[in-house]
């Protein structure tokens, strides 16, 4: 109770001091403004989700829905039948929703434990060890980070392929699990600055460089980790490309390839927007809880800059 | 990216293919089992999927599954499957693909099952089968539906316009003046300040309706978007069709029609080519933004299916010629040289081809099937749901279609025309500029 009175006590001075004038109003205006600009694709992609599909264009100007229905999500959840699906003039094509969640959540988890895990142990070699040529190889470890993705693709495919490997998760996981130069990039800059003295401690006592890496090192890493963690599983969820390229199959074919039914189906017919908006909101769903549990703690490592 | 995977999968696919001739099926043990049917509308599935249902009542030990994919990435997964052993048994193929595919011996010819199980090819509707027997001779699919050019318009402008139905039935044009289809055009094409196209005083810098939809530049085929005219003054895309080995994009005639295209679009009677980008010419129709849309028989489902539009569909106009034009585009089932059930998937596009199934497919009133007699039904049942069809049927019945274009080389020709053609049609290149690009296309077939 004491705490709410002191606290309202010293806040209200404080509004007497501000007035609200013009540059007050110029800067309400400009975060209203912000937040328009970030929430209203939001709205516009629920609006197109809860519309039926005929009715979408002719109702281009409407905030509201055109003609409200559920279809949209239905169909994404595989409970509409085709011909209703076509009479509210969506795609006929049903997604097995909750195989291509279950093969999404594979994906990602898989590559991003593998790739925070590997980068972290490169990390910390290029970051505490010594040896010779550290520099360069660290240097052209960061110089692959210039080449585009879309170079290494073919490439990969056929290295897949020759593994016999294509419409595995294996083959999919295979180009992300180990390591990405920015992750080793980050999490290197992090482990320059952890202090020597607790680790030359580990060493006096008699630690090896295996023991101060899991016992010490990843303990105290834990926010960079987590924030890289999150950034790569984002990452991992939204990628299409290679997964289109390698898992093709139902059984490894992961939403956001799945998503690609609702495109267009016929060349020169428009898209089913209403199933793609709905599916897309659903497919952002996991990323956006992920993103409010863990949300914090990105930006407290952002802020972190290592035991001093 | 997609064209280096090609070339990879042609290279690749030899070999695999070699392998795959040499076993030699023996007939009823191979006749089983599931096989893996692959089409990119999804608004066929429905039938196609009872024609499944029914194939595997009529041959129990045969199960179909069916997988369908949108159009964007259907050729690369076919592509990526041809080399990674993954493709599916039997395909929906494309006028436009099948030649390459063909060339990298990755289709199945047909030849002999239907010599031996007494296809009647000659049931199809004119044409339709004689385009799948490629430049070796063999047959490689067996037609599925056929689609042709018409014209979709918006009943209520054509009425605030003064324009009668029959009137838009008898549209003419010619490259000079574009005749009573400019005509037409200019008068349905309205500003923001409601002034008409043909009427002084009319802003073609802000305009509201545009009498002409734009889909796009065209490529090298433009099928849908400047074939219908063009052709109605005795051009052809290529010297001979199928199989052509020089392309006439150099022709006076037609690069005289593609002025006139590109003119509609500084007249202010046409969107510009940048507005269409990502655009679907379709649902701009729906928004009212375009009173005439020239588009295929297969968007007669979109285009009656918006609500609040109410749709008429006329013919394309007469030309200089005096005669319509429109292309005959037609699809057909085929089957991957790299299939491990030959038998049951020969079976499957059989029945894929016959009365039963695209009876069924006429039904469901989406696309004209291959057969004649199925396509009358099918225009029995698209009157059923209160759309008139004969502009597409005319064309057939009167013999005014000419082919797609077959050649080999199309993914390279498309590579070079798509370019050129966007830019006449955006007005950064004079029409003149095509004979050059038609030098380019040209040295490809030498």
């Amino acid at each position: 109770m004491s705490t709410t009175i002191s606290r309202t006590a010293a806040v209200a001075p404080a509004r007497r001091r501000r007035p609200f004038n013009a540059r007050r109003a110029g800067a309400w205006a400009l975060l209203l403004l912000a937040i328009a600009v970030s929430v209203l694709p939001f709205l516009w992609v629920l609006r197109t989700a809860l519309s039926t599909n005929s009715s979408l264009a002719s109702q281009s100007a409407s905030l509201l829905p055109a003609d409200f229905t559920w279809g949209a999500f239905l169909r994404v959840f595989g409970l509409q039948s085709p011909a209703d699906a076509i009479a509210e003039g969506g795609s006929g094509a049903a997604i097995d929703f909750w195989l291509y969640l279950r093969n999404s959540v594979i994906f990602s988890s898989i590559t991003t434990a593998g790739a925070v895990f590997f980068s972290a142990m490169a990390a910390y070699a290029f970051a505490r060890l010594r040896w010779r040529g550290r520099n360069t190889v660290f240097s052209l470890f960061l110089g692959t980070m210039l080449v585009p993705p879309i170079f290494t693709a073919l490439p990969n495919f056929l290295l897949i392929k020759n593994l016999d490997l294509l419409n595995t998760m294996l083959g999919m996981v295979l180009p992300y699990v180990f390591m990405t130069p920015f992750a080793i990039f980050f999490l290197r800059q992090f482990f320059l600055n952890m202090s020597r003295e607790v680790e030359e401690a580990a060493m006096l006592d008699g630690a090896k460089h295996l023991r101060i890496f899991f016992q010490i090192v990843l303990p105290n890493a834990a926010a960079p980790l987590a924030t890289l963690a999150l950034l790569t599983f984002i990452g991992q969820w939204n990628e299409y490309f290679w997964p289109l390229l390698v898992g093709s199959q139902d059984d490894v074919r992961v939403l956001q390839v799945g998503l690609g039914v609702f495109k267009s189906q016929s060349p020169q017919g428009s898209p089913d927007w209403s199933g793609l908006m709905a599916a897309t909101l659903v497919s952002a769903l996991p990323v956006l809880i992920l993103f409010a549990a863990f949300g914090k703690k990105i930006v407290n490592s952002i802020g972190f800059s290592g035991i001093k | 990216m997609k064209k280096s995977l090609g070339a990879v999968a042609a290279a690749a696919v030899m070999a695999l293919s070699l392998s795959a001739c040499g076993g030699g099926s023996s007939s009823a043990e191979s006749a089983k089992g599931e096989i893996n049917y692959w089409l990119w509308d999804a608004n066929q599935l429905p039938a196609y999927q009872q024609c499944a249902d029914d194939f595997t009542k009529a041959y129990p030990d045969i199960a179909v599954k069916i997988t369908q994919r949108g159009w964007d990435d259907y050729w690369s997964t076919l592509t990526n499957g041809f080399v990674g052993g993954t493709a599916p048994d039997v395909f929906t193929n494309h006028l436009g693909r099948y030649g390459e595919l063909a060339e990298n011996k990755q289709l199945l010819a047909l030849d002999e099952a239907v010599e031996k199980d007494n296809v009647d090819v000659s049931a199809y509707n004119e044409g339709l089968a004689d385009l799948w027997v490629g430049q070796d001779g063999k047959r490689y699919g067996l037609p599925k539906d056929w689609d042709t050019i018409g014209l979709f318009y918006n009943k209520a402008m054509l009425t605030s316009a003064g324009i009668s139905e029959d009137q838009m039935k008898d549209l003419t044009w010619n490259p000079q003046d574009g005749g009573t289809y400019e005509d037409v055009i200019a008068h349905l094409t309205v500003d923001k300040n409601g002034k008409r196209g043909d009427e002084a005083g009319f802003d073609k810098n802000n305009v509201d309706v545009y009498g002409l939809g734009l889909n796009g530049g065209g490529d090298s085929s433009g099928q849908t978007e400047w074939s219908y005219f063009a052709s109605t003054t005795g051009w052809s895309h290529t010297d001979k069709n199928p199989w052509g080995t020089q392309y006439n994009y150099d022709d006076p005639k037609f690069q005289a029609s593609m002025e006139w295209f590109a003119g509609l679009v500084s007249k202010g009677y046409m969107p510009k080519l940048e507005t269409t980008v990502g655009a679907s010419m379709a649902d701009t129709f729906a928004a009212g933004k375009s009173a005439i849309n020239a588009h295929g028989s297969w968007m007669v489902g979109q285009y009656t299916g918006y609500k609040g539009i109410e749709v008429g569909i006329a013919p394309t106009p007469v030309g200089p010629e005096g005669k319509r034009a429109s292309m005959f585009n037609g699809l057909a089932d085929s089957i991957w040289a790299g299939t491990k059930k030959k038998d049951a998937s020969i079976k499957w596009v059989e029945y894929l081809a016959s009365a039963e199934c695209q009876d069924v497919v006429a039904s469901k009133a989406v696309v004209f099937p291959a057969l004649k007699a199925s396509s009358d039904k099918a225009a029995e049942a698209f009157k059923a749901k209160g759309v008139d069809v004969t502009a597409f049927t005319e064309h057939v019945k009167n013999k005014t279609t000419f082919l797609y274009p077959i050649t080999d080389n199309t993914a390279k020709v498309k590579g070079i025309m798509e370019p050129a053609m966007d830019a006449v049609v955006s007005g950064k290149a004079p029409a003149s500029s095509l004979t050059q690009m038609n030098e380019q296309v040209n040295a490809l077939f030498k």
